[in-house]
């Protein structure tokens, strides 16, 4: 039997479940597996905006900050008396601006990813700063908090929903469109890509305006979530989703990584965090934790590739 | 002084200069002997840390730990001050221990990624997890300062030579160390050789692994000294002192002209790389530029630097290619 | 880019149907309901437990109130817990308060990073039947049953304002505020006081630049300073807000021997500013002591639980005289504590 590197992530998502389950008191109570569900979808969105940069072998250091940025743009319209669809489409202009500065220095200026984002992220938090005075802006119509705190049809959280959606969506854009294979082609060999004749630096625009409109899309989740929005929204996630995408298989290198891989990482933090939290553990060694688990199972990934190789080359002796 | 204006670094220095050139202009204060040397002091923790980075980043790896590591290192020498007598033999033996400390993280950072071949970002994101997880935990965040230091350690720090103050003294030597361990040693020159193409410094019988650990090694040894200046500088130790240092690391080195993906790096750019980044935090009080904006100056600058240098360096590189056309 | 704007448009679409079905509750929170009702009036082991969340965990001043509210669960006989994320960011502060929510806590005492931001899960604590209270920091005030302040913050910006123009001796020459950063609510609450005491009593001090974000360290406070006394060389005092700050300002102070010339007075911790209390770079470190407020949360939490609420010049054990305000659910510890040379050796925090 072989098991993909995603298919052995979900089982020891599915494993630190049942672990959480049996020892967590509360864990599996209707209430706690309602809050997981809530926390999910505004990480979960912005780790698998992550991923899609680092199939092309970038970083998007910028990427809370966008989201921030995005946040602003929704309640700046909220506070003045727009209505939501106008703030949702506001958020995402603002994020897509975003993204296409950070993919025209990549993609025509041809600065690498890492650099342009360590100099946007600290502009863009600037520019919210600029904006905000660094006070935060809240007072959101009700009917926008739905978006975040809703049910939808009285059984799961809309947002849960609309992470779905864009988790469909990204797995279907990168593996059945021209875009999703040049993305990983592009990421493996961007020479080579080149000169068959892609145009790289229009797949590399577009990769990170979709990562942008995700991070959009998160913020949306978290301003509604959270009624307000400031500078520092979610900041305690850029870390957290390199974390989880390469946790999730996704080559830091570029050329590879799948969205359902990404999705059980993020699964594996959560059930960590939560479970640790519910037992009462000092928040410092959940961070702890996840480095250790990060480094273990990347370390067992290894001896498992060099196992399987090992046995590969026994056939074949054998077969020789 | 061709090759001068030839060279990578020379596009640095120039907006270096240009800046420091508006600062002047702008405030009196700045081109005096007093504010520079409080301005190399106060990056000098930074300086070090980006010389150890830059030998990662030519070989092309990260290391986003190092924040974590000189804090847990400065926690030690913390601990250490109270078993340690009061006297000169306590100062060095610190400057034994506190590198040796920082050598073994930096050992297990550097097997992670040559033995076990994990990208280097994804162990360093897993160690700077653990490591700065279990100093908070252990400390609880508690400062230490300076009334628990001794006496022999204060006086150390506030050593001046020449007018100059020893930690600059400090730097200097971590900076020309490491310029002739890459020039002049087997073990430098190939971080060079591996940076500026793998494969094939590997078939001419470069141990790739054995590199590879060397520099993380080397970067946990120099955060060891680090956590001295750090600690001789702040004159306190606070666990929470450091967080997020990492990035402005990483950034004075690339911006010194190091690239990420490997090859090119300099000790003198990138020292150069954290002067402009020094100066644009010192200049923004200087030049009385609204709170709310200075994030939004540094952050253009900084993409405008590495916009101008990248299209100099394609710019160099198709003449280049000219060269050897016609040739 | 025609295609990215129609399929865009689509999913607007049909995010825009989907969301006409979302609603604010279960279907199923009935039986939620049921579940939950036990924990009301006691927990499994008949303890109350009374939760206490700071801005983040590990830094001198939240586990200083740790120690207090710990000292009072033990003393008064219920469970405290004392929790919260390791970074000062709202939204880990909410997943916190959530865990807590599914344990079922009596009691949730916030000191929230961003007061909008914890408004939803108080609103869920609240109708599970947990009582939720603020302290540090206010919270919506609509929304809590009860809020903790260690002073009355216009009392304690224009009290500091009022020790620096002491420690200065002169009512006019030029001063410069660094804060701990500019989005912390409170810091900035204080800053607008002292910036009013200034305005209405002392109109001839010029407060330089914009306050000046330190990011909440003591090393960055310390290079602002320097930067400050070179670029105004006639500056007379340093109103520094935010625990590290002080430190920092009063660092630079010590290193280039201006004790005479410039004053610092900044809100710190006793025992961390002792050194430079003791020389005369820092002239006055005003705070309030953050052990008792955390005794008070839990203690006030316990009433709370008990459904007390407590009344104007009621004494507390450990604590003393509280005061509340005409609303009748705020609660203000005291007047704000100078520590000074004389008297900071005498705390432990």
């Amino acid at each position: 039997m072989k098991l993909s590197k995603e298919s052995i992530l979900g089982l020891i998502a599915l494993g630190t479940f049942l672990f959480m389950a049996l020892l967590a008191p509360g864990f599996l109570s209707s209430n706690n597996i309602n809050s997981m569900m809530f926390q999910i979808p505004e990480f979960g969105l912005l780790a698998i905006a992550m991923m899609v940069v680092i199939v092309t072998g970038g970083i998007d250091l910028s990427i809370t900050y966008i989201a921030a940025l995005a946040g602003v743009g929704a309640a700046l319209m909220l506070t003045n008396g727009f209505g939501i669809f106008p703030a949702i489409i506001m958020a995402i202009l603002f994020a897509l601006a975003c993204g296409a500065f950070n993919g025209f220095i990549v993609s025509k200026i041809g600065v690498s990813p890492i650099l342009v984002t360590l100099g946007t992220m600290v502009l863009f938090e600037g520019v919210i700063l600029a904006i905000t005075k660094g006070s935060s802006i809240s007072g959101f119509p009700d009917a926008y908090s739905l978006i975040g705190n809703g049910y939808y049809l009285g059984l799961v959280p809309f947002s849960i929903v609309i992470f779905a959606i864009f988790a469909i969506i990204t797995g279907l854009l990168l593996s059945k469109t021209s875009w999703g294979r040049r993305v990983y082609m592009y990421g493996s060999n961007e020479v080579a890509t080149l000169y068959s004749g892609v145009k790289n630096s229009k797949v590399l625009m577009k990769v990170y305006l979709y990562a942008a409109l995700l991070a959009a899309i998160s913020a949306i989740i978290m301003t509604s979530r959270y009624n307000s929005v400031k500078v520092d929204l979610g900041s305690s996630y850029l870390l957290q989703s390199v974390a989880a995408a390469v946790l999730g298989g996704t080559n830091i290198h570029g050329g590879y990584g799948k969205v359902i891989g990404t999705i059980y990482a993020v699964f594996v933090f959560q059930f960590i965090r939560n479970g640790l939290n519910l037992l009462g553990f000092h928040s410092s060694l959940v961070d702890v934790v996840i480095g250790s688990i990060l480094i273990l199972v990347l370390t067992m990934n290894f001896f498992s590739d060099k196992f399987k190789k090992k046995q590969e080359q026994k056939n074949a002796s054998q077969a020789a | 002084m061709k090759s001068l204006f030839k060279q990578k670094e020379f596009s640095i220095l120039a907006i270096v200069l240009l800046i420091s050139s508006i600062l002047t202009f702008v405030s009196p204060v700045f081109l005096t002997v007093g504010n520079l040397l409080d301005l190399i002091e106060g990056n000098v923790v930074i300086g070090i840390l980006a010389i150890g980075m830059t030998l990662i980043i030519i070989t092309s790896d990260i290391d986003v730990s190092v924040a974590a590591v000189t804090t847990a290192v400065a926690v030690s020498i913390s601990y250490l001050f109270g078993f340690l007598p009061d006297s000169w033999i306590s100062v060095l033996l610190l400057f034994l221990f506190a590198p040796v400390i920082g050598l073994v993280m930096g050992l297990f950072n550097g097997l992670l990624v040559s033995k076990i071949e994990i990208p280097a970002i994804v162990v360093t994101l897993g160690t700077l997890n653990i490591i700065a997880g279990l100093v908070l935990y252990i400390t609880n965040g508690n400062y230490v300062n300076s009334t628990s230091f001794p006496q022999s350690f204060l006086s150390f720090s506030n050593i001046e030579i020449l007018g100059i103050p020893i930690l600059i003294y400090l730097l200097a030597i971590v900076a020309v160390g490491t310029w002739f361990i890459l020039k002049h040693t087997l073990i430098g020159r190939s971080v060079l050789a591996i940076g500026g193409n793998t494969q094939s410094s590997v078939r001419v019988g470069i141990n790739y692994q054995r590199v590879k650990l060397f520099v993380f090694a080397y970067m946990g040894f120099l955060a060891g000294i680090a956590a001295i200046a750090q600690t001789a500088y702040t004159k306190a130790v606070d666990p929470n002192g450091m967080i997020g240092l990492e990035l402005t690391v990483i950034a004075a080195v690339v911006l010194g002209g190091a690239n990420i993906h490997g090859g090119r790096g300099s000790i003198h750019g990138t020292l150069l790389g954290v002067l402009l980044l020094a100066i644009m935090q010192n200049g923004m009080i200087l030049a009385r530029i609204d709170t709310y904006w200075q994030n939004v100056v540094t952050g253009a600058i900084i993409v405008i630097a590495v916009s101008y240098d990248q299209i100099s360096y394609k710019r160099s590189q198709d003449k280049l290619a000219n060269i050897e056309v016609e040739a | 880019m025609k295609k990215l704007v129609f399929s865009l448009l689509m999913l607007m679409f049909l995010v825009g149907i989907l969301a006409g079905c979302v609603s604010e509750n279960t279907s199923g929170s009935s039986e939620e309901g049921s579940n939950d009702s036990g924990g009301e009036e006691s927990s499994d082991d008949g303890e109350m437990n009374i939760a206490v969340v700071p801005k983040l965990v590990g830094i001198p001043y939240f586990n200083a109130s740790e120690t207090g509210a710990v000292q009072a669960g033990e003393e008064l006989g219920v469970n405290v817990e004392y929790t919260g994320p390791t970074q000062a960011d709202a939204s880990a502060q909410v997943k916190v308060i959530e865990d807590l929510v599914s344990k079922n806590s009596d009691v949730i005492a916030v000191a929230p990073n961003d007061p909008a931001s914890v408004e939803p899960v108080l609103k869920k604590a609240k109708d599970q039947g947990i009582k939720v209270m603020d302290w540090d920091t206010p919270a919506d005030k609509e929304l809590v049953d009860l809020s903790v302040k260690q002073v009355d913050d216009e009392e304690f910006g224009r009290h500091m304002a009022g020790k620096l123009v002491e420690a200065m001796g002169t009512e006019e020459g030029k001063i410069a505020i660094l804060t701990g950063g500019l989005s912390a609510a409170n810091l900035n609450l204080w800053i607008d006081a002292a910036k009013k005491e200034f305005d209405e009593n002392y109109p001839d001090i010029e407060i330089v630049s914009e306050k000046i974000p330190t990011d909440e360290k003591q090393q960055v406070a310390y290079q602002k300073t320097l930067d400050l006394l070179k670029s105004y060389p006639d500056l007379k005092g340093v109103l520094a807000v935010s625990t590290p700050a002080p430190l920092g300002a009063a660092q630079a102070v010590q290193e280039k021997g201006l004790q005479d010339e410039v004053s610092v007075v900044g809100s710190a911790l006793p025992n961390d500013s002792e050194p430079f209390l003791e020389d005369g770079s820092l002239d006055t470190a005003v705070l309030w002591n953050p052990k008792k407020l955390g005794y008070l949360t839990a203690a006030l939490g316990k009433m709370l639980a008990g459904g007390e609420m407590p009344e104007d010049g009621q004494e507390i054990e450990n604590v003393g005289e509280i005061s509340v305000k005409d609303d009748g659910k705020t609660v203000i510890m005291g007047p704000p504590a100078d520590f000074t040379k004389e008297n900071a050796g005498d705390f432990d925090f």
